[in-house]
């Protein structure tokens, strides 16, 4: 099987040595140059993947970003050439579900995008059909949460999120157990992705946001589902 | 001691406030002025009211002194009887007339003359004959027919008031020569004069507490503008450029107020414009980054397309792109130390701190080059304190400063052992990274944190460093407070040592670990 991604990037030679790279890996590639228009394409495309560069010409990529995130949960890798945390932050507060800092290596950017892709196999074996986990049940057959007739909608990286922490609700989990659980890394990742997730995750199924009680914090440690 | 402190504060305050200054020296030297010329005042009052009054008693005493020649001089009387009835009845005819009614008199014969007839002298019914002494009695005699006068203190009541003695000499027939005595009493102008300088004093304390008012009021009016300045310009330091003073009138104040506007104006301009050109270069930086990083980018991905496919490339163009690979990898290192070190120059980096172990931190610095030490031939030895070692710094970057300083080692090490050690005390932590290689001279121990520069430029660079790494190190090391010092000695290596405080903010005076570190004993060389 073929994964469709769209690469929205406003340089052309990056665009065609990313396509490059990725066609030999196996992936179906389509492209977009612009900000303005990175909607319709995307629409018109569906595809499985996004990766979006946050400068762009027209709109950034941020706006981009959550102009799809309002769409569709499809998965989102912001190209960033900057590293400060507020960008990147901003990026990922945006939707993003993850980032790679330019000049990336090909064998990182494949292993993200590859990552994202991932069906969530290791957690849905694990237990039945549905989870409960406070006022909300989670459908893993049909990816999708409730809460009593109301649906809410997260994005699949959301969903696998709050799933591990809903499977076991008496643990508390460190940010790397996150990051590999969910996000499927490895190695040493940048532990704000598991920060500001949390925070859009609460933000769409939590009474009061800030003070959280379905996902709660760990002080020094990490996250767990549930009040302490 | 109660009156020490009070004067130390007034003293205090006056130093400090220079509108009590202001006053406090108006108000004493309007009193000295005062006093001054009250005295004055006083003088010529008394003077003037005392003249005045002689005067008159001069021609009271003179019309006195005629008149009882005259009824002397016209009398027929002979007999001592008769004289004595005159002579006595002259003594009530004086008190009663002329217009001080407080005057007495004494009509006294002069000593050492023969006469036949010794008559009795005269004498007012309460006058003290002392009053008119033996110096205004020779006085007398010595220049007969003309008045004589004397200043005296006449004490009534245990109260002295001032007087006036005067006298004369009669010439009375047959009983020879006499000296009528007239004393008059000043106490009428004494009271005048008493009133006078009460109501002066009372004037001059009304007038004093005025000044200090009028002075207080003044001094306010002219130093509130001063008192304002100081204010604006206090809040000016704590970063308010916008604030001002209000300009008001065309005087000097509002010159001083003018002035220093214009002065914030030009100030607030230059920091605005320094900022701008902050901003500008954090800006250049910023699109620096991104500019370079996508070709960047392009190009790293072809590399490791052409790289990954060398095997069916010729031998010179598989050789050129195994180079172009190893370079695009020192490229993107020297491109991301270019804009850290810019970063730090624009100050916009912060550092995100948090609670962690520095134990751990130096065990993934130490375990991500130990493939490198290995491949060198130096063994890294470790000597930490068990458990943890907890302090607040940036993660990523103490773990970049630690890894630049092994990398060094290892470079400079000449195969031989490196030795990591961690210590700690209450207030601070810190890690050494000492080796045994070629060391450095005192002047390159100088230089050793100066951007690209390099030990030896002759020596041949193998492990590819960009010559930024101490100089991030130094600056990440400043972000942290901490500090990052040197010791290093010729042909016996180097050692250095990197002192956090455990606390953002807190304060250390010594660094938990030794420089030199504990060997041998060598002299030392210390940045």
């Amino acid at each position: 099987m073929s994964h469709k991604i769209l690469v929205v990037d406003d340089d052309n030679a990056l665009r065609e040595m990313v396509g490059i790279v990725l066609e030999s890996e196996g992936f179906e590639l389509s492209f977009h140059d612009a900000g303005s228009g990175a909607l319709e394409k995307f629409q018109e495309v569906n595809p499985d993947l996004v990766l979006l560069d946050v400068m762009l010409p027209g709109k950034d990529g941020i706006q981009v970003c959550s102009e799809i995130r309002s769409k569709a949960g499809t998965p989102i890798i912001m190209l960033t050439a900057k590293t400060e945390s507020e960008d990147v932050v901003r990026g990922l507060e945006a939707g993003a579900d993850d980032y790679v800092v330019k000049p990336f290596d090909p064998t990182v950017l494949i292993a993200r995008i590859k990552a994202r892709l991932r069906p969530l196999t290791q957690v849905v074996e694990a237990s039945g059909d549905l989870v409960t986990l406070g006022p909300l049940i989670l459908d893993i057959t049909g990816h999708e949460v409730r809460r009593g007739e109301e649906r809410i909608s997260l994005t699949p990286l959301e969903f696998s999120l709050l799933l591990t922490l809903a499977q076991k609700p008496k643990q508390v989990f460190t940010r790397e157990m996150l990051l590999e659980l969910v996000w499927g890394y490895h190695y040493k990742a940048d532990t704000r992705l598991v920060n500001v997730h949390v925070q859009r995750l609460r933000s769409k199924i939590e009474d009061d946001p800030d003070n959280p009680k379905i996902v709660t914090t760990v002080r020094g440690i990490g996250y767990k589902a549930g009040q302490a | 001691m109660k009156i020490r402190a009070f004067l130390r504060w007034g003293l205090g305050l006056f130093r400090k406030y220079l509108q009590a200054r202001a006053v406090f020296s108006t108000v004493a030297s309007s009193t000295i002025l005062l006093i001054l010329v009250g005295g004055f005042l006083s003088y010529s009052i008394g003077n003037g009211l005392y003249s005045t009054r002689t005067k008159q008693i001069l021609n009271e005493s003179e019309r006195a002194a005629v008149e009882v020649q005259n009824t002397f001089s016209a009398s027929t009387v002979n007999d001592e009887v008769a004289l004595q009835t005159l002579l006595n009845s002259v003594i009530p005819s004086l008190e009663s007339s002329g217009t001080s009614s407080t005057r007495k008199v004494a009509l006294l014969r002069s000593p050492n003359q023969n006469q036949e007839l010794i008559l009795q002298s005269p004498i007012s019914a309460d006058l003290d004959t002392s009053l008119v002494s033996s110096n205004l009695r020779e006085a007398v005699r010595l220049s007969p027919g003309q008045l004589k006068y004397q200043s005296i203190s006449i004490t009534e009541n245990e109260q002295s008031h001032p007087g006036i003695a005067v006298g004369t000499s009669i010439q009375i027939p047959q009983a020879g020569q006499y000296e009528l005595y007239l004393v008059f009493d000043l106490i009428s102008e004494q009271q005048t004069l008493d009133f006078v300088q009460r109501t002066m004093a009372i004037g001059a304390l009304f007038l004093i507490f005025a000044i200090g008012a009028v002075s207080f009021f003044v001094t306010n009016w002219l130093v509130k503008p001063v008192r304002d300045a100081a204010e604006v310009a206090e809040d000016i330091a704590e970063g308010a450029l916008d604030r001002r003073l209000v300009e008001r009138g065309e005087d000097v104040i509002a010159n001083l107020a003018k002035s220093f506007n214009r002065m914030t104006e030009s100030l607030q301009k230059q920091i605005n414009k320094l900022a701008s050109v902050s901003k500008m270069q954090q800006r250049f930086v910023s699109d620096v980054s991104h500019e370079l990083r996508t070709p960047l980018t392009t190009i790293k991905l072809a590399g490791d397309v052409i790289f990954a496919n060398r095997e069916t490339l010729e031998p010179a163009a598989r050789r050129s792109a195994e180079l172009m690979h190893d370079q695009i990898e020192r490229f993107e290192v020297l491109l991301n130390d270019l804009l850290e070190i810019s970063r730090y120059d624009a100050g916009a980096v912060r550092a995100e701190l948090e609670l962690q172990d520095l134990n751990g931190v130096v065990g993934m610095a130490i375990a991500g080059l130990e493939p490198l030490a290995a491949s060198k031939g130096s063994d890294i030895l470790i000597n930490i304190p068990s458990g943890s070692v907890d302090a607040e710094f940036d993660g990523p970057r103490i773990e970049r400063l630690i890894r630049n300083l092994l990398a060094n080692a290892i470079e400079h090490g000449e195969g031989k052992p490196i030795t990591v050690a961690v210590g700690a005390s209450d207030s601070a932590v810190a890690v050494s990274v000492t080796d045994q290689g070629v060391g450095m001279s005192r002047a390159q121990v100088d230089r050793v944190f100066d951007r690209f520069w390099r030990a030896d430029p002759a020596r041949k660079r193998t492990t590819g460093g960009t010559g930024l790494g101490l100089a991030i190190s130094l600056e990440d090391t400043h972000l942290h407070g901490g500090w990052l010092q040197v010791w290093a000695k010729p042909g016996e290596g180097a050692c250095f040592r990197l002192t956090l405080p455990r606390k953002q903010g807190e304060v250390f005076t010594q660094s938990p670990l030794p420089l030199p570190p504990k060997r041998k004993t060598t002299k030392s060389v210390q940045a």
